[in-house]
């Protein structure tokens, strides 16, 4: 009988990070289309892809410029109210293939995308213009038509880049886009009180500890993009003392924040782990020569990790399509006490070292790689009579329909313990529905 | 603006078309993308993905396998592909990347062929070209490298061609058209390209009467008819069945924009009323098919003149078009259209 391709954590601490085996690397295989793998594998797919990401520039508006193909999902985006009117499309036929005709064009349709809108009352305050593969392959110097068609609208054109060609690459285009959406910022006389958090497209929870912490220590303004109003808000991001980056995506967008506007940055990791998560914010406090009084906070979170324990033996399934590092999350979670029975993750040598120590506390934790062909044929085994397992993330959810999912794949951000705090409540609504 | 799209997403892709015919085969389907494509395929314009496994998979091209032309690999994981899934025949469907780096689809085929025991259909469609040309591609291939050898025609058995979710906006729809045909007098009814039909399309030849309900099933039907003298026959049923529930008057003139087919079938039934119809496509129209005055829209400035200057007193088509339709001041009558909002009646 066919069957999916899995290791252990023990085989794969003991093969080392640089054997990591071939079927959880994907440019070694065919690439399997589950919906598991749907979200993470296509830049424009769903969640915060290219597409959305583009628009998190305040008052933006979005010119795709592709093969109808490209920008055929997008109907499933311009649904949502807050994108109504804020996609446009100039599709491409073959001559523009191989001619480049579609170039001369974009000006053009922008002057027209933006009288059009005018019309309606609603004139932009910036127009990105997404290019895809294609555009990626004819050696676009989409900045130059950028600045062309900016000519004629007078409002700032910047370009984004989808081109799942490079997901793989130096920059791909998830790193690219965050690079986009603050190019517009110029440089600004530097407020010790103001701090930039960069990283997500939505905001963190209301909640999470890390506004109060830094209000503790004198901050005043916390900007993220996803919370600014306008693009004269957006531009005080530029007053930035420093910035915090919220995720590793971010660090290219960061180091031209240190380089363009003069901001350094601090990065930060997306713990699971409580203890890690105060690791980080005594480190933290020691750079900015601060103590932050997290006490409390360790203790809420520690406090609904016991709670979710009294529910009896929990196991999980932990998948990739959610706010959390697979792996971190598995060892986090092991760390707690609950047994994780597999993951469907990609390991890389950035994770690797979750996996190693993972491997000493629950060495017979599978892991799969939700790309690979032979996941066709994955099916659930069943559960010791008495247990419950939990599956964590919407591709896990699809794995095993029958039982508990909590796709912990909201817009909104968790973040630090308040974080921990609200995974633990999520699983403990499902468990005990 | 040629091209320029204010109001509506674009339409369904060849790519999309050609998996929609596939899809259900038993077939491993290897779109040759980079990642985008597939979410595009499975994510949007192949309802039928959410609820049942199929081997779809994307060649996860990267920026140098495009620029060094890397076939032998693609082979190498269509060879490591078919090891390890069971499946009837690898299908290739293009997309941008390799249109725009001139993949020869043929030469991949018989290097893939060499090493693999397997039929391999070509499917060079390129992102650009819309569904139905792709869908068009995919049932010819089909038919030609399955359909067996001439034989009796078996009596009383229809084969249905240009029946899959794009053309025909109805997640019932085979279920439905299969009863149609079954009440008509016919015994069997074959809808090509449903579930697990590769046998049907082996034994094409037997089947009395073939029938066309999109045009994308043209050229197939077509090639039937010169290899088995297989006739056939265009109409959409399902057309028909909703112009019953049209209440139009006669000399009323109504514009029916949808698939030529669905769109010709509709006309058929509103003019038996008394009607006046014209009716528009954004897709292929088969000058076999097309009535005079017939329109072929190409971009969204075509539909809001039309529907401005046409004198209508009636629009059947999909609901996305209504805020095109300008100074129409008659009655917009919504019928889905799959390939146009990816939304099903």
């Amino acid at each position: 009988m066919n069957s999916p391709v899995f290791f252990t954590a023990r085989e794969l601490a003991e093969r080392g990070r640089d054997q990591i085996p071939a079927e959880l690397i994907s440019n070694t295989h065919l690439i399997y289309s589950s919906p598991a793998t749907l979200a993470f594998n296509s830049p424009g797919a769903e969640g915060f892809g290219v597409k959305r990401a583009g628009l998190a520039v305040p008052g933006s508006v979005m010119l795709i410029v592709s093969p109808g193909c490209c920008g055929r999902n997008t109907s499933m985006i311009s649904d949502m109210p807050q994108y109504h009117d804020r996609f446009f499309y100039l599709t491409m036929d073959e001559t523009d293939v191989v001619t480049g005709r579609h170039l001369k064009k974009i000006p053009g349709a922008v002057k027209e995308i933006v009288e059009h809108l005018d019309g309606l009352g609603k004139k932009p305050e910036v127009v990105m213009i997404c290019i895809t593969c294609v555009d990626a392959l004819l050696g676009t110097d989409m900045e130059r038509v950028c600045r062309r068609a900016q000519e004629e609208v007078d409002l700032p054109v910047l370009p984004c880049y989808m081109y799942a060609l490079t997901r793989e690459g130096r920059k791909p285009p998830m790193v690219h886009v965050r690079q986009s959406i603050y190019s517009l910022l110029e440089p600004a006389k530097k407020k010790g009180n103001v701090v930039d958090l960069l990283g997500f497209f939505a905001p963190l929870y209301d909640t999470s500890e890390l506004y109060t912490l830094l209000q503790s220590i004198g901050i005043r303004r916390i900007h993220e993009i996803s919370r600014c109003k306008d693009l004269a808000e957006y531009r005080l991001m530029a007053e930035a003392n420093f910035a915090l980056v919220l995720g590793p995506e971010a660090r290219a967008a960061a180091e031209d924040f240190d380089r363009k506007l003069k901001i350094p940055s601090i990065e930060l990791t997306r713990f699971y782990d409580i203890d890690r998560i105060r690791s980080q914010y005594r480190a933290l406090g020691q750079v900015l020569g601060v103590t932050f009084e997290d006490e409390a906070y360790y203790q809420e979170a520690s406090s609904s990790i016991e709670t979710l324990k009294q529910n009896g033996p929990l196991r999980f399934s932990i998948g990739e399509c959610l706010n959390a590092d697979s792996f971190e999350l598995a060892l986090a979670l092991c760390k707690m006490g609950f047994a994780v029975d597999e993951i469907f993750g990609t390991l890389t040598e950035e994770n690797f070292r979750y996996l190693k120590q993972l491997a000493q506390i629950s060495p017979d934790t599978k892991v799969y790689s939700n790309l690979h062909p032979t996941m066709i044929y994955y099916q659930e085994e069943a559960l010791p009579e008495g247990e419950t397992l939990v599956a964590l993330g919407k591709d896990a959810g699809y794995y095993h329909p029958g039982t508990v999912c909590v796709p912990w794949n909201s817009d909104t951000q968790p973040y630090g313990y308040d974080g921990v705090k609200r995974l633990m409540e999520a699983i403990k609504k499902e468990v005990t529905k | 603006m040629k091209g320029l799209r204010k109001y509506l997403t674009p339409f369904a892709p060849d790519q999309s078309g050609a998996t929609s015919v596939l899809y259900a085969m038993g077939g491993i389907l290897v779109i040759i993308d980079a990642g985008g494509c597939v979410g595009n395929i499975c994510g949007f314009d192949e309802p039928r993905w959410q609820g049942a496994k199929s081997a779809i998979f994307s060649a996860g091209l990267r920026d140098m396998d495009a620029i060094l032309g890397r076939d032998e690999l693609l082979v190498k994981k269509l060879v490591m592909a078919a090891e390890q899934i069971d499946a009837k025949f690898i299908a290739l469907i293009g997309t941008p990347v390799p249109a725009v780096i001139g993949t020869d689809y043929h030469a991949l085929t018989r290097m893939a062929e060499r090493k693999l025991k397997m039929k391999i259909l070509p499917i060079d469609t390129n992102g650009m070209d819309l569904y139905d040309k792709g869908a068009s591609k995919a049932y010819f291939e089909l038919v030609k490298a399955f359909a067996g050898q001439k034989t009796e025609h078996k009596s009383h058995s229809v084969g249905i061609l240009g029946c899959d979710p794009l053309d025909m906006s109805d997640a019932q729809a085979e279920e439905k058209l299969k009863a149609h045909y079954l009440s008509q007098g016919y015994e069997q009814c074959f809808i090509y390209g449903s579930a697990d039909t590769l046998d049907w399309i082996e034994n094409a030849g037997q089947v009395e009467q073939n029938i066309v309900v999109s045009p994308a099933g043209l050229e197939a039907a077509r090639y039937l008819k010169r290899k088995f003298d297989t006739p056939y026959a265009v109409e959409d049923p399902l057309g028909m069945a909703f112009a019953e529930t049209v209440d139009a008057e006669a000399g009323q003139k109504i514009l029916v924009v949808d698939q030529q087919v669905t769109a010709g079938s509709i006309r058929k039934a509103l003019e038996a009323k008394g009607a006046k119809v014209t009716c528009a496509s954004w897709f292929m129209m088969d000058p076999e098919l097309k009535a005079e005055g017939d329109i072929r829209l190409r971009e969204e400035d075509d539909f809001t003149e039309l529907a401005e200057s046409g004198g209508f007193d009636i629009i059947i088509g999909d609901p996305v078009q209504e805020r095109m339709a300008g100074s129409f001041q008659g009655r917009f009558l919504p019928k889905n259209q799959f390939s146009l909002s990816g939304k099903q009646n």
